[in-house]
């Protein structure tokens, strides 16, 4: 009998999540330790990570960092290898967020970012906004194009051909989907680095959508750049560093590098001579 | 005891995806496993190497795949009463055929780079999960587009992401193995009718002409009529179609098959 007074409760609560055309509201993430691959308990009570929050994980070439990316995806109950638990808001989450796509709430930006569709930029973000459910209107469309924009250099046009994007604007374009058409709260991203794109300022684009970002990196100013590093190694969590101001700095400095780096990049694509270099960084950013 | 049947196309990652399913249940379950295919296959000596279980392989020859699959399932349930839960794995070739049992859980697995869902029948509209495989080489919003497109052709189906290499989604998809019920009839039933194919092909040729394959269709007919259609293999030949293909070849006497011999004398 309870059940069922359950089961009707949750068929409302299902009811008016879809009327409203959102997820609830995911205020916290906690990770509860597993065990490496020696067997041995990982080194932390828990993990918990906030709204708004950036998290590197970092670690050696094998070292479990994908897996640690995989329990979160599939919401792990310690039925994984690593033997993990995840929770969200503090309860054990529900099965339908993992497997109802409308309700995933987990969106992953993965290495490979190859499309198959051959169709227009503008068609393939309408195709994906109804999949979300949603009415495709044209400025949701417009806004994701002209955000991506922000992070490439190369300017993607509403009428380019998905297949012929370069990497780079590639991977701008589903970073600023993910902000702006996908409505899952939580982010996992598989090293964004080896792309001709404003790293930085597709991490921002996303945070300031208020969702959680986990990126696995081993790129300076990234990993600096974030709030939290989870160190990793021998598949189990051996360290969680709080990034301290000072990194922070360093981060910036390092971010005035590579955003000059970019400059000089577009400046040869234009067919520019390049005369001059600044070894030095005029300005730092307030700490 | 529980059925299980894995279907999808040539390459879609069916067999890696078995082998992480097995690996989970072969502990704590009684397991036996048949791989369906046309012409060869090596696959169930894997497995069975691998996790020490029973497996067999059945060759369809030049019968349809999943008309064979059909006619012996009833055989591999007999033999295997003492096993807690029978896997066979199936290429279910036409896309038109369906390979599902209704007392069994229905498994397709499907590749997301072979395009789009519209195109199969009711190996993916009458699954009752839909394993998509390769997700990893394309975007996130590619996935969730396609995973959209699946819901428009089958709607119950359960959809999750696998990944043959790395195993992932395989303890989910052991999940709902563990919670599928049991068969209780003796007589199952397919999920969906096989294609009434009855036309002179069906008795095996090459001839492209419309008037000789209605004369072949019409003797094979007669033929038909004449067999058992228990497919007993007494006459030499795996099943009464191809006994009936050899016939009309010239390559065999009807009197081959005990039955028709009877009948005519």
């Amino acid at each position: 009998m309870k059940k069922n007074a359950d089961n009707a409760a949750n068929a409302w609560k299902v009811v008016l999540l879809t009327l409203l055309n959102m997820n609830e509201d995911i205020k916290k993430i906690t990770i509860f330790p597993g065990l490496n691959k020696f067997g041995k308990k990982e080194n932390f009570q828990k993990i918990d990570i906030s709204e708004g929050e950036v998290i590197a994980i970092v670690g050696p070439t094998g070292a479990g960092k994908s897996q640690f990316l995989y329990d979160l995806d599939r919401l792990a109950q310690g039925d994984t290898k690593s033997k993990r638990k995840i929770f969200i808001n503090g309860q054990i989450p529900e099965k339908e967020w993992k497997f109802n796509p409308e309700k995933k709430i987990i969106a992953s930006l993965s290495q490979s970012m190859n499309f198959l569709t051959d169709i227009s930029v503008k068609d393939f973000l309408k195709l994906h906004i109804q999949a979300r459910g949603k009415k495709a209107d044209l400025k949701l469309i417009e806004e994701t194009i002209s955000e991506a924009n922000k992070i490439t250099g190369e300017a993607i046009s509403p009428d380019t051909n998905l297949l012929n994007l370069s990497g780079g604007q590639s991977r701008a374009l589903m970073v600023s989907d993910l902000a702006n058409i996908s409505a899952s709260p939580i982010v996992l991203i598989d090293e964004i680095e080896n792309a001709g794109i404003k790293k930085e300022q597709a991490i921002k684009i996303l945070v300031e959508e208020g969702k959680i970002v986990l990126i696995v990196t081993h790129d300076p100013s990234l990993a600096l750049n974030a709030n939290k590093r989870i160190i990793i190694n021998n598949g189990g969590v051996v360290d969680i560093i709080k990034t301290t101001t000072k990194e922070k700095g360093i981060a910036s400095y390092l971010n005035w590098i590579e955003t000059y780096i970019l400059k000089i990049r577009d400046q040869i694509r234009s067919g520019k001579k390049i005369e001059d270099i600044k070894l030095f960084c005029k300005k730092i950013d307030k700490i | 005891m529980k059925f299980i049947i894995f279907a999808g196309t040539p390459g879609s990652g069916k067999t890696s995806l078995i082998k992480y399913v097995i690996r989970e249940l072969h502990k704590n379950f009684k397991i036996f496993f048949a791989k369906f295919d046309c012409l060869k296959t090596d696959d169930e000596k894997k497995i069975a190497d691998e996790y020490g279980i029973p497996a067999e392989k059945k060759l369809a020859g030049e019968l349809c795949p999943d008309h064979y699959t059909a006619l012996e399932i009833p055989k591999i349930i007999q033999k295997n009463q003492d096993k807690d839960i029978i896997i066979l794995e199936t290429a279910g070739l036409c896309l038109r055929c369906s390979p599902y049992v209704k007392e069994g859980l229905g498994i397709n697995v499907l590749d997301i780079t072979a395009g789009h869902p519209e195109r199969y029948g009711p190996i993916l509209t009458d699954a009752d999960i839909v394993a998509v495989s390769k997700g990893d080489l394309i975007s996130q919003a590619e996935r969730e587009i396609f995973r959209h497109n699946i819901l428009k052709v089958n709607k119950n189906g359960k959809i999750i992401e696998v990944n043959g290499l790395t195993g992932e989604g395989a303890v989910d998809i052991v999940e709902f193995i563990k919670e599928f019920p049991e068969i209780k009839t003796k007589k199952m039933r397919l999920k969906h009718s096989m294609p009434s194919a009855i036309c002179g092909y069906c008795y095996g040729n090459k001839i492209i002409d419309d008037q000789a394959v209605r004369q072949r269709y019409l003797a094979g007919k007669e033929l038909k009529n004449l067999v058992p259609n228990l497919n007993c293999g007494k006459c030499g030949y795996k099943s009464c179609n191809e006994f009936i293909r050899a016939v009309l070849d010239g390559e065999a006497k009807k009197e081959k098959c005990p039955y028709i011999k009877i009948k005519l004398s």
